[in-house]
């Protein structure tokens, strides 16, 4: 009995470490996403429907979604990031301190600066679209 | 100093209660300053440290080879690496005397072309990413105060298959039977090469690709699992951030070419055409694969530079980091976004404008972090007062070629302009330029900042100038001029040009210059082995740096720190005022070995909570063996030995067996232990608290990694080829397909089940799960591949049977491994090494299968579903 | 005539035979084409922002370590970080990126005339014109005649290892691949001849494959073409005649034709009317009759795994008759 309390404390811990940490990641995985998204969505487009493609509008309203979704997502991870450093609180934003909350703002702030990164990103990989018309 | 929150980390009516770990040790975690002030009881001092020492003890004579200990396996690591990097600099010099002048006959045209893809291959893969682990492997337990690496049997297997391979690799030049079709071995040319030179590059630095992810997840799991007590994760020193974001990016970055060196050493080994345009290949499938590792290696090589800088700014500044969060940013976000950029090697191959812009964008995009780290620096030596000196001499010489690299690299990234520059020598100054200055120069800066710590010794500051300014200056002399050799047109990787069209004298210029290089390298490498035995042992901090590091005893002792202590300041020297007394008097975490044994602490992820006592493994020769029967199993194929090269492979595999066996996992004789200042953890955990648990689970990362990679080849043969699967292609056999693909599911399931089973103390039930999910995996994996035999596929005729065995091949193989690893098990649990209280094997085992699972569902999907879809 | 065999042999440039110096005949910075002008002002856009963009940060480096390195306010700090580090390479990036992204589309379009199609073998250039008024192609080797204000298309495929087709002055590059075909278009804006090469590693002899390229007023260009698709000239002398028995009988022809005789061969360059060309073996020697009379002796020699065999064995009559002939072949 005691044993499976201990395990399931373990886990526990594990996904609130796991969490904390993914957020980090979230920012710019979905910059990655929206980046194969717009690489697979090209790849597929040029290679397998030409006709389609022609015109450039397919491609261009299959990027221009993407590109809205992945920016909302980015906005709300930011959103979230924001309120976990809480930067009005204190204006704080060096974190040196050995104490639960300056940790937990630590990761707050780097999240929040890795999705303000990955929002100019996904903004940069949209860009082609603008600029370039189908399949040349 | 505004905080309210009080130094112990408990914040009273705070938001954010810990809820961690530190609950469960009560009052003893953390330590109170009362209980650090209580003086250690001098006699047990002395007999503790005794013992400590007699634990860690480096074998001496001809032992002394046997030694796993992080300093001794970082050191040699180290200079291998830089006997490597010279080797490769001397073919670096005979393609410059070729060179040198036009028309020239020096050297033979394949001479010439073995030269300088050798001198690639080694700079990148026996040099750049070797340098990385070695130099991380010696600094990174003392800079998180810890004994050693978590694996350090790992860490010595690794480096004995890097100087296996490697020799092996480099070997091959003096024969004359070297690769030479170039390090990116582009197929049709390189599968359709002959000789051995191709088999040698792909089997020997596969072998040390292996290698290599071994040293990542050990760091990985170093840098998060084996940090002192209250290291919290903002408190980490950036080092240890850049070794979790390069070791993550090795996980990526290197599956996706050994996937690849797979498909192309199946196409030179059996003709399996996966590279042939006549048979439905796709030489371009390599390029891709080649390129996801290749862009993200640039930065895998470039990151931990930085991270040495990042150590020697604050030193010379005097202060802390500015903008350590930036830097965090910068790291990170560096490490995703060069994920986005391999196409920008592949700018001239046709693709889509379009995709060319992505690939346009994210090379533009990954600008941003990599500035934001260099302008951090900056601003650290803004805000602080900055003592000059040798290291940061370096430093300010890797900025000005690193910057130079740079904006040259933003030219690039714009693919028009690549256009004209692709394949030129202004590519070949190009990426010098951020080589020497993103890695060379920083690691040249961090031997010289360092070197005290590795030896007590000082280099010699006059010798460092000397070698500096030879080195700055005749790269310069060299590289620049190359700029101009590739806006007059000149290619790269030509053995010889005309003399009438403006590339004489550069060419010439470029030469004179890398002799220059080569006499500052010379005086580097004297500086750094001349013997200083007279020399007076230096102080010990003799930068004043604000690190763990520096906390070493002089002369050092091969316990690394007397005890561990409890961290409350990323630089904790400066801000810990009676931390090295208290951590030499003994008065820290595990200051005593009573059973003799090796011994390191391993704390939570986030918050640095002691959670284990790891014993960890101490000298031996089964790493050796391991190895080079593993360096057989990888060697012999390069001269189609196969029957040897089996034998050495199954030999290879006991050997890790018996490592595993006898030196990890073993049943303590206590439960738990009192490791100092009244706190007692356990010895012996399983599961997600246990690093070897995170390293199965990181490992497994960067094998979905790779089949995924092989699934990416499933696609992109789709897109890129109008009959795949050609019309009335014969397909898998559904039937043994998914029969396979049942039991190997159920064995997954009971394995699982055996895990639950034994901790509820039902071992008889345990051990018959394993039993029959051992033998279930045997039949699946035989059903798998029975599925494309019985259905007449034959991978020599399309690409698309291929394909198919490949995948098929990849599932069968992996699912056998795990077919040995559920014997393991039950071996264990039959020979009392796995009990229903220790229980770790059977943890890693069933997170092993949980990827197994997930493996063998997608194949089947693939193989099965997919060709009826598309 | 006599021919002397045994001097130097060596590279020669597709300028070999013009007057006066050479530089610039491969180069980005002396653009020839309405593309490589595109990309010439690209590039020294980029290189002036670089330039001052390196002596700033380099200055700023310099001066707090050397010259001012008493502390300066955290204001300052955060301002460096949060302005000179993010927000003007975000601004500028941009801005560069816009710049790269909108001029691909017009470097990616297509010609608007002759298509000429060249293959990449080891390690020579296969061409064939195929003009828009149809009429067959027509077929030649390691040399490329354009005419001067039209957009030519060039489609681009390989015969068994990847090049890349490059004409520095009037272009960028593009690779060529065995099994797929890709495709780009050139237009000269100067007459002139400049120097094309392989800028993709293909193998043993990857230096020596480049090819001359004549920029030709369209009329010029137009006879030329004419006269590219007729048969082979009649040997002109007794030499040429003899240089010509030579040929059949050693079997020139299973490998290289020319067109109007029995040769046929398609393995190796079509050599109708190679003595017209500026060079021989890709850009290796200039087409005179010493050339032709040296890659014939030491064709391995000048070329590394070259697959033509060498004719050094043959009397030496015979190679200096055969170097006659080829030289005939205008």
């Amino acid at each position: 009995m005691a044993q499976h309390r201990e395990e399931k404390t373990e886990l526990k811990t594990f996904s609130e470490e796991q969490s904390s940490l993914w957020l980090i990641a979230l920012g710019p995985t979905i910059w990655a996403l929206h980046f194969i998204a717009c690489y697979a969505a090209t790849a597929v487009v040029c290679a397998k429907l030409d006709r389609l493609a022609e015109d450039g509008w397919l491609l261009r309203a299959m990027i221009g979604t993407a590109t809205a979704v992945a920016l909302a997502l980015i906005a709300w991870t930011g959103w979230r990031s924001w309120r976990q450093w809480d930067f009005l609180d204190d204006r704080d934003h060096v974190h040196h301190r050995p104490v639960t909350e300056h940790r937990h703002e630590f990761l707050g702030h780097a999240s929040f600066l890795l999705a303000c990164l990955s929002f100019v990103g996904v903004l940069y990989v949209a860009l082609p679209a603008v600029f370039v018309t189908g399949c040349v | 100093m505004t905080d309210t929150t009080d130094h112990r980390g408990r914040n009273p009516g705070g938001r954010n209660e810990p809820r961690d770990a530190a609950e469960a040790h009560g009052d003893a975690y953390p330590p109170t300053d009362a209980m650090l002030d209580a003086p250690v009881d001098p006699d047990f001092a002395k007999a503790s440290a005794d013992r400590l020492r007699a634990a860690w003890k480096t074998p001496t004579g001809w032992r002394y080879l046997s030694a796993v200990n992080n300093s001794e396996v970082g050191a040699w690591y180290s200079l291998t690496a830089f006997f490597f990097m010279l080797c490769a600099g001397v073919l670096a010099l005979l393609i410059r005397v070729q060179l040198a002048v036009p028309e020239n006959d020096f050297l033979p045209a394949d001479t010439f072309n073995q030269f300088f893809t050798m001198h690639g291959s080694a700079m990148m893969f026996l040099f750049a990413v070797p340098m990385f682990e070695a130099i991380s492997i010696l600094l990174l337990p003392a800079f998180l105060g810890a004994r050693d690496m978590p694996f350090p049997r790992l860490s010595a297997y690794g480096y004995w298959c890097f100087l296996i391979g490697g020799v092996f690799v480099l070997g091959s030049v003096l024969f004359g039977v070297g690769p030479s079709s170039g390090w990116f071995m582009y197929p049709p040319l390189a599968t359709k090469s002959e000789g051995m030179g191709a088999d040698i590059w792909l089997l020997g630095l596969s072998f040390i690709e292996v290698a290599s992810i071994a040293a990542a997840v050990e760091l990985i799991v170093g840098a998060l699992k084996c940090r002192p007590p209250g290291m919290r994760i903002n408190l980490m020193p950036l080092y240890a951030w850049y070794v979790l974001v390069v070791g993550g990016m090795i996980l990526f970055a290197f599956p996706p070419l050994i996937a690849g060196d797979f498909l192309f050493e199946l196409e030179r080994s059996f003709d399996w055409p996966f590279f042939d345009p006549e048979r439905g290949g796709d030489p371009m499938l390599w390029q891709h694969l080649f390129w996801i590792f290749g862009h993200p290696e640039v930065y895998i090589i470039f990151l931990p530079s930085i991270a040495i800088a990042a150590m020697v700014i604050p030193t010379a500044a005097q202060r802390p980091i500015f903008g350590y969060s930036w830097i965090v940013l910068s790291a990170v976000g560096t490490g995703f976004l060069s994920f986005g950029l391999w196409a920008h090697h592949m700018f001239t191959t046709g693709l889509p404008a379009l995709s060319l812009g992505f690939f346009s964008a994210a090379s533009e995009a990954v600008v941003i972090p990599t500035g934001v780290q260099i302008f951090a620096f900056l601003a650290t030596l803004m805000v602080g007062r900055v003592t000059w000196s040798v290291p940061m001499l370096y430093i300010a010489g890797s900025l000005a070629i690193f910057t130079a690299g740079g904006l040259t690299g933003v030219m690039l990234a714009l693919a028009p302009m690549d256009w004209q520059v692709h394949d030129t020598y202004f590519i070949v100054a190009h990426l010098h330029y951020t080589i020497f200055g993103g890695m060379v120069f920083p690691v040249m800066a961090g031997v010289y900042y360092f070197y005290p710590f590795f030896t007590k010794k000082q280099m010699s500051p006059r010798l460092g100038r000397w070698a500096f300014w030879l080195a700055f200056a005749g790269f310069n002399v060299t590289f620049m001029p190359m700029h101009f050799a590739g806006l007059m047109g000149m290619p790269r990787r030509v053995y010889t040009y005309p003399g009438d069209i403006g590339w004489d004298l550069p060419n010439l210029i470029s030469t004179v210059g890398a002799f220059v290089v080569a006499a500052g390298f010379l005086v580097f490498a004297w500086d750094l082995i001349r013997p200083k035995g007279r020399q007076p042992y230096t102080a010990r901090n003799p930068w004043g740096g604000g690190t763990l590091e520096w906390s070493h005893d002089v002369p050092d002792q091969a316990w690394g720190v007397r005890s561990i202590p409890y961290i409350e300041s990323r630089y904790p020297l400066w801000d810990q005022p009676k931390i090295v007394e208290r951590m030499d008097a003994g008065r820290y975490y595990l200051p005593d070995a009573e059973e003799g044994k090796r011994e390191t602490l391993v704390t939570t992820v986030l918050d640095a909570v002691p959670v284990q006592c790891l014993r960890v493994g101490g000298p031996t020769w089964i790493t050796h063996l391991a190895a080079a029967f593993t360096g057989g199993a990888f060697i012999f194929p390069t001269f189609h030995w196969y029957p040897p090269a089996i034998v050495c492979g199954v030999l290879a595999v006991a050997c890790v067996i018996w490592w595993l066996w006898t030196g990890t996992a073993r049943p303590p004789e206590k439960t738990h232990k009192e490791i100092g200042l009244g706190l007692t953890v356990p010895i012996y955990v399983s599961g997600p608290a246990a690093p070897g648990w995170w390293g199965m689970w990181i490992t497994m990362l960067a094998d979905a990694t790779a089949f995924a990679s092989l699934i990416f080849g499933f696609f992109y043969f789709w897109t890129a080829s109008a009959d795949f699967p050609p019309d009335g292609a014969a397909h898998a056999a559904s039937g043994w397909v998914w029969a396979g693909a049942a039991a190997l599911t159920v064995s997954w399931a009971l394995t699982r089940y055996a895990r639950r089973a034994n901790r509820a103390a039902q071992v008889g039930i345990a051990r018959a799960s394993l039993a029959t999910a051992a033998a279930l995996t045997a039949l699946g994996a035989g059903a798998m591949l029975w599925s494309a035999h019985s259905a007449g596929l034959d991978p020599t005729s399309h690409v698309y049977p291929a394909t198919v065995w490949a995948i098929l091949v990849w599932t069968a193989v992996h699912v056998s491994a795990g077919c040995i690893m559920q014997l393991y098990c039950l071996a264990g649990s039959l020979f009392g090494k796995l009990t229903p209280e220790y229980d770790a094997d059977l943890w890693n085992v069933s997170l092993y299968w949980n990827f197994m699972a997930a493996t063998v569902l997608v194949s089947a999907a693939v193989v099965d579903l997919l060709p009826g879809m598309i | 005539m006599r021919v002397r065999l045994r001097i130097r042999a060596g590279v020669a440039s597709a300028c070999a035979l013009s007057l006066g110096g050479c530089t610039g005949v491969q180069s980005v910075l002396d653009p020839a084409g309405a593309d490589a002008e595109v990309l010439a002002t690209l590039f020294w856009v980029l290189l002036s922002g670089a330039v001052v963009l390196w002596l700033l940060l380099n200055g700023a480096f310099f001066y707090v370590t050397r010259m001012r390195v008493r502390p300066h306010s955290r204001k300052i700090g955060e301002a460096v970080i949060i302005g000179a580090g993010i927000a003007f390479p975000t601004v500028l990036l941009a801005i560069l990126l816009s710049y790269g992204l909108s001029i691909m589309p017009d470097q990616r379009a297509p010609g608007d005339g002759l298509t000429v199609r060249v293959t990449g073998e080891q390690w020579w250039w296969r061409v064939e014109y195929l003009p828009q008024d149809g009429g067959g192609p027509v077929v030649s080797a390691n040399e490329l005649r354009l005419p001067v204000g039209a957009r030519t298309e060039i489609k681009l495929t390989a015969a068994k290892v990847i090049h890349s087709f490059w004409v520095p002055n009037l272009g960028g590059k593009m690779d060529m691949f065995p099994g797929r075909e890709t495709r780009m278009a050139l237009e000269p804006t100067r007459t002139g001849v400049f120097r094309g090469q392989c800028a993709e590693f293909c193998g043993t002899s990857h230096a020596l494959m480049a090819f001359p390229v004549v920029v030709l007023p369209p009329e010029e260009f137009e006879a030329w073409l004419a006269k590219e698709r007729e048969d082979a000239a009649a040997p002109a002398d007794a030499a040429a005649e003899r240089g010509r028995e030579v040929f059949l009988a050693e079997g020139c022809g299973a490998c290289h034709a020319v067109r109007g005789t029995p040769a046929k061969g398609a393995v190796g360059p079509d050599l109708t009317h190679v003595g017209g060309r500026r060079t021989i073996g890709a850009g290796t020697l200039p087409a005179t009759a010493e050339g032709f009379g040296q890659w014939l002796a030491r064709t391995d020699h000048i070329k590394p795994d070259v697959r033509m065999p060498t004719y050094r064995a043959l009397p030496e009559q015979d190679l200096i008759d055969l170097a006659t002939y080829l030289k005939g072949l205008r």
